[in-house]
């Protein structure tokens, strides 16, 4: 009796195990076309076979330099910013027990634009580091997403209703966005357009000399996620039961502020405040898979969100060809919609 | 197992309950009981560890528990709180091995050790056959036994348990304690729980913790508990709710004014119709009962004017005598067809002479007696001929006046 039991439970979960390898698999599918999409697509034409003659280097001169320093970065950026939005959205989400969490309505996004703004004027001003120097940018975005994230940990723990903590978080963005409105004049009129540009968030702007240190945070990061899904399917049951099965909650907590933190400030860095895909990945994934198993909905939500940020990076410089709109423009004709939905029929009350 | 010294337990350096020695022995049922807004949540709370004591030492297995980490905590102590989370879109069994938090490394691989002992806890819960279904699918009793089974799947040696039955309808509740106590005396494991209904804990527990007015007393049995008139001081009962020691239970005893009806019964057959007498709003009275009959204590409990024999002894001519007044000036009579044997011969005799000159007597069961006024079957047919009889004497008595 004990033994067949058993063997049915192992049964069940290898049968468990596969079908979430499956789901994965499923789910990584489109990753590969958009890709290919995303360097052969754009206002100067290039067919697949050369884009893949200028990536090993013996295509003609132009389509090399689009290709190699152009198009590739950019399809990178998109890709893993894209999967670090949907994981980031993921871990909030858990942290504040709230589907409609997202770095971008939480005002992380903001956060980290103003104090990128902030390094690049001071630095410019001040001369104490170059305007442009990538490491002092991603470590000014980083304190800007940590800052903003342990603000709305210390207001969540004082108001409990989901909508206000919504409603602090856009007050968040407005605030750091006047603020780095100011910052906007001080632009000189030459890199007024791009600065415009990557504060509504676009891939456009992604280059190597950006991308250099942020894609292997990016790639480390998204692969020490595998460590995240225990704490947050305790936390699921609720923080009193957490701590019940011995989770200790103030460095879990501390772990996970910066774990949701940290890619947040690379993806803005490099692109900007892309908003909504931190949102809609971890729910699409949710629906897709029907559990609220982190183990599932972690990588899940990084692959559903490589692919937005792909497809919307694509529609983006596609859409009105030959100028190119921002990204978030694209994501939140879909993402806002879904926010009102979920306020509307009262889905976004749970997890 | 757990044990207190001078502990005092509250939220943001306010004390709920303060002075809290305990020592509790490994293996026992404990139950909380307590008003509500007691502190029963806060006391349990700091006994598992969830809140930190403002002052005093909590003892787990020898150990202050301050001194312990969480994870070595959770290896001990496991929790079962009121509120169950609702949405959750987890399988029991995934629920349920999450309770091998504190064993499993950072990548949650379930051993085979692990996996040992989340079936042995489905197992032991009973529902082995819902590991596969969804927690937000199940009843609200099959859901707590799935948060207990997750908390046994931590392999505690101490349950805290803060109103686990609460939220679930009556036989849920009996069942799911029943389980928890087979399972506990199994595995040796303490369990301190809290209770709202305070005759569940009489007859669960094997001692009792009494937290009221911010302070905290043991009783080393439930039957201390009641011989020191605990129930009274608990609830400042008074007002028509009494507690009866012999049922356990708190009774509701009224002062009906209606019309009194005498029911011959005795050996168990006369409780349920003087609670239904109770209930209708007569008055009743009874006999011949022997002291020590379980009838004797219901009647009692409900207010009836009882004649009564001393146990063991045959109802002697006096006691009969009385209960004759006693049904001739009564407006109606039942007999419950209580079995009848050389100690209680006279209630048969009794119910003969009732049925010739007496009130109209109704036979509930299948006796009979000639000159008997109706026989029922069943408790509602009895109310119903009793509603019909006493109306129209009530009618009759009310027009005669105007006849005259």
């Amino acid at each position: 009796m004990e033994s067949r039991l058993e063997a049915r439970h192992v049964v069940a979960g290898a049968r468990w195990a596969s079908r979430r390898r499956f789901t994965l698999l499923l789910l990584s599918l489109p990753i590969p076309p958009l890709f290919t999409a995303s360097i052969v697509f754009g206002s100067y034409a290039i067919s697949p076979l050369e884009a893949l003659a200028a990536l090993v280097g013996t295509g003609e001169a132009d389509a090399t330099i689009i290709v190699q320093s152009i198009r590739l970065p950019r399809a990178l950026a998109a890709m893993l910013g894209g999967a670090c939005l949907g994981v980031s959205g993921a871990i909030l989400q858990a942290l504040f027990r709230n589907p409609l969490a997202d770095p971008y309505i939480l005002g992380v996004s903001a956060g980290s634009t103003l104090f990128i703004a902030l390094a690049m004027l001071t630095g410019a001003t001040l001369g104490l580091w170059s305007p442009t120097n990538p490491f002092s940018l991603y470590t000014a975005a980083f304190a800007g997403a940590l800052l903003v994230v342990i603000l709305m940990v210390v207001l969540s723990g004082i108001v409990r209703l989901t909508s206000t903590i919504l409603i602090a978080g856009l007050m968040v963005s407005y605030l750091a966005y006047a603020l780095t409105s100011i910052v906007q004049v001080f632009v000189d009129i030459e890199r007024l357009r791009a600065f415009t540009y990557w504060v509504m968030g676009s891939f456009s702007g992604a280059r190597w000399s950006i991308l250099s240190p942020g894609l292997p945070i990016l790639a480390v990061f998204l692969a020490s996620t595998i460590v995240l899904h225990k704490p947050l399917n305790a936390l699921l049951l609720g923080e009193e039961y957490a701590k019940s099965m011995g989770m200790s909650l103030r460095r879990v907590r501390m772990l996970i502020v910066a774990a949701a933190a940290l890619p947040i400030s690379v993806v803005t860095t490099i692109a900007g405040a892309v908003g909504f895909l931190g949102l809609s990945a971890p729910y699409i994934a949710r629906q897709l898979t029907q559990t609220s198993n982190h183990q599932t909905i972690i990588p899940a939500s990084a692959l559903i969100g490589a692919a937005l940020a792909m497809a919307a990076d694509l529609l983006s410089r596609l859409a009105i060809r030959p100028i190119e709109i921002p990204v978030t423009a694209v994501t939140a004709l879909f993402g806002a919609p879904l926010v009102i939905y979920l306020l509307l029929t009262g889905r976004g009350a749970h997890l | 197992m757990i044990a207190t010294i001078n502990l005092s337990a509250g939220y943001r350096g306010l004390p709920v309950v303060g002075g809290v020695n305990i020592s509790l022995r490994g293996g026992e049922f404990v139950a909380v009981i307590g008003p509500n807004a007691a502190g029963k949540t806060t006391l349990l709370k700091t006994l598992a560890s969830l809140l930190k004591p403002l002052s005093g030492v909590v003892y787990l297995d020898g150990v202050d528990s301050a001194r312990r980490g969480a994870r070595e905590t959770a290896r001990l102590v496991g929790v079962v709180l009121t509120e169950q989370p609702r949405h959750l879109q987890l399988t029991v069994l995934e629920v349920v091995a999450l309770g091998r938090y504190p064993y499993t490394n950072p990548l949650d691989r379930l051993s085979e050790k692990d996996r040992r002992e989340v079936l042995r806890a489905l197992r032991d819960m009973g529902i082995e056959d819902l590991a596969e279904r969804r927690f937000g699918e199940l009843s609200d009793g099959q859901r707590q036994k799935v948060m207990l089974a997750r908390a046994l799947a931590q392999e505690p040696r101490v349950l805290i348990l803060d109103e686990p039955v609460t939220f679930l309808d009556p036989k849920a509740r009996l069942e799911v304690l029943a389980e928890i106590k087979r399972v506990c005396i199994e595995r040796g494991i303490t369990v301190v729980a809290s209770l709202h209904e305070v005759e569940l804990a009489l007859r669960m527990a094997d001692r009792l913790i009494v937290v009221a007015d911010g302070k905290v007393k043991t009783y080393d049995s439930p039957e201390e508990f009641v011989e020191l008139g605990g129930p009274s001081i608990l609830y400042g009962l008074g007002l028509g709710v009494k507690f009866s020691a012999e049922t356990m239970a708190l009774e509701f005893s009224r002062t009906n004014e209606g019309p009194r009806v005498f029911v011959i019964a005795g050996g168990g057959s006369g409780a349920l119709v003087y609670r239904m007498l109770a209930r209708l709003g007569y008055q009743f009275s009874t006999g011949v009962l022997h002291r020590g009959d379980i009838d004797y204590h219901v009647a009692c409990m409900l207010g009836g004017r009882i004649v009564a024999e001393r146990a063991f002894h045959p109802i002697g001519p006096e006691s009969a005598q009385r209960a004759l007044q006693e049904a001739l000036s009564c407006a109606a009579a039942i007999y419950t067809s209580p079995e009848i044997g050389p100690l209680n011969l006279e209630n048969q005799i009794l119910a003969e002479t009732v049925a010739l000159q007496g009130p109209p007597l109704i036979i509930l069961g299948n006796a009979e007696f000639q000159g008997a006024f109706a026989s029922v079957e069943s408790l509602s047919e009895l109310s119903e001929t009793l509603k019909k009889l006493l109306k129209n004497g009530e009618e009759a008595k009310q027009a005669a006046p105007t006849a005259e």
